[in-house]
């Protein structure tokens, strides 16, 4: 075995390595658990967080929730927010960031009770809008037909506009 | 009800419940939830959190699933108990240090939740081997059930609300717990480990070890968690794990055809050190016990052998040690019992034979 590579913070063993991808360059951050967890990584790359925020914030004025009281300062200070109603409230400043650990912004997984999220209904239409276009043109009518089924009913499941 | 319980109970991980599996111990998916109309836990005051801890502690002691169930408050658990937890994977070392966390953990110990960690919940789903359909279904239907019986945060553009950026959209880290011995023995680990990490998966050492490939072992797990699906997210995982079983298998066959007899004597002395050793470290005996794994993978050994070896990894550990002694120990105090136990499992095992597979 190579030797294992050291902590970037402390020195100690690494046993957590990121990946960080800015602006087409790869960055590798090795951490021990305790210096990632001190980071408030726990799962990814919060070290890289707290400064984006920290140089996205301290120009603008300080953000406050107005249902908990929780602040830009304790942003950067925790890496966390105080409450789901903070999410709308940071969501401006959050957005780059947001784009940086998370690639997308737009949630297309589930919703609570297994209903479909919007953008979930959206993302399938998309699919299906582009296959429905490749099977007519490969004239494989059996799945055209199955594809018109589906668009028809994902779109029945979106708000009228 | 104690961590005792946790550590006699047959179960999935310790005792074959589940379907194992060479290279893959144990697939995991964990989604992360929090209430409506609470802070996150750590900016809830104690009173808030306390009332966040009844109402999931209830909604979860509800489901069939956790029927019966473990319920263990950090607070009122002793040191030792609490990295019993920690060392089973089923609680983190954050929840285990914060002292005012909860966790609901089935009897069969495959789900478990932890309460008032970073998020209101963390929910866990854990099969021996690789099955991650049939792990993301049981989570699945518990979240169904948790959506219908609790008012979850959640947003149409940004998903499941989390305290931290890195978990919001799906909530979900599915991972796996992979034994990689044939790629750390051939040299490829850190190659195909920047591989992985470049393709959006983090890699991470068996937890609570101080090396980072104590035993060989990796958990791999996705990275993003908002702007893709769970169909997505799992896929990607799936195709990665699958491609590493075959590159697993890869080294292995080629290192067992270029070394030939020297690969069956690295098993046998391995064998024959955990066998007659009076102290084992647990580095020393988690990597000894990764060459009798890929032997029981390989035909060396008998593959109804291997999940003896999951066990004694899993309970090597020192908090596992010290709590089956029932007291604290040493260092050296631990390497002894830990040799005794390994000793006596292993005494009925028969001599290493060639490569079959
Ligand atoms: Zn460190
Ligand atoms: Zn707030």
């Amino acid at each position: 075995m190579s030797k294992p590579l050291q902590c970037s913070v402390c020195d100690a063993v690494a046993t957590v390595h990121l990946t960080q991808i800015t602006q087409g360059k790869v960055h590798k951050m090795h951490y021990c658990e305790a210096c990632a967890n001190k980071g408030g990584a726990g799962d990814a790359a919060v070290f890289q967080l707290a400064d984006v925020v920290t140089a996205a914030t301290t120009v603008a004025p300080a953000i406050v929730c107005p249902t908990c009281q929780f602040s830009d300062v304790d942003f950067r200070r925790s890496g966390r927010l105080g409450c789901p109603d903070c999410w709308p409230v940071f969501l401006e400043a959050l957005d780059g960031l947001l784009a940086k650990v998370q690639h997308q912004v737009q949630h297309i997984g589930r919703a609570p009770n297994g209903t479909l999220a919007l953008g979930q209904i959206r993302h399938r239409l998309q699919v299906a809008q582009g296959a429905i276009a490749k099977a007519i043109a490969d004239e494989d009518y059996e799945a055209a037909a199955r594809l018109r089924d589906e668009i028809a009913q994902l779109s029945a499941q979106l708000p009228t506009e | 009800m104690s961590v005792q319980d946790i550590l006699a109970a047959e179960n999935e991980l310790t005792h074959m419940l589940g379907a194992q599996q060479a290279v893959v111990l144990s697939t995991r998916v964990r989604l992360a939830r929090n209430l409506s109309g609470f802070p996150f836990p750590g900016w809830a005051k104690p009173a808030q959190r306390k009332e966040i801890a009844n109402r999931c502690i209830d909604a979860f002691t509800k489901l069939p699933r956790f029927k019966k169930a473990h319920v263990f408050k950090m607070g009122d658990l002793p040191d030792m108990e609490r990295a019993v937890l920690v060392e089973r994977h089923l609680v983190s070392k954050e929840l285990a240090a914060g002292k005012s966390g909860a966790a609901v953990i089935s009897r069969d110990q495959t789900c478990s939740v932890m309460i008032n960690e970073e998020d209101h919940i963390r929910l866990q789903v854990v099969k021996a081997g690789w099955h991650l359909r049939g792990t993301w279904n049981i989570a699945e239907q518990l979240d169904e059930a948790l959506g219908a019986s609790l008012g979850l945060a959640f947003s149409d553009r940004l998903g499941f609300l989390t305290a931290c950026p890195t978990n919001v959209g799906t909530g979900l880290r599915a991972s796996a717990m992979v034994h990689l011995p044939g790629l750390c023995l051939a040299g490829h680990i850190e190659k195909v480990s920047r591989a992985l990490n470049q393709d959006g998966l983090a890699v991470r050492g068996w937890l609570g070890e101080g090396t980072e490939a104590a035993g060989n072992i990796f958990q791999i797990s996705n990275q993003q968690t908002l702007g893709l699906s769970e169909d997505a997210i799992m896929k990607h995982l799936g195709t990665w794990i699958k491609s590493l079983v075959e590159q697993e298998w890869n080294a292995r066959r080629k290192l067992a055809a270029e070394e030939g007899p020297r690969f069956v004597d690295r098993i046998a002395r391995s064998l024959g050190v955990l066998r007659s050793a009076y102290l084992l470290s647990s580095a020393e005996s988690m990597n000894m016990l990764s060459h009798l794994r890929m032997a029981c993978d390989m035909g060396c050994l008998p593959e109804a052998n291997r999940h003896v070896i999951d066990r004694l990894m899993i309970e090597g550990q020192p908090a596992h040690v010290q709590s089956r002694r029932g007291e604290e120990l040493d260092s050296d105090g631990r390497d002894m019992r830990r040799a005794a136990s390994i000793r006596e499992a292993l005494s009925a095992f028969p001599e290493v034979g060639s490569p079959t597979a």
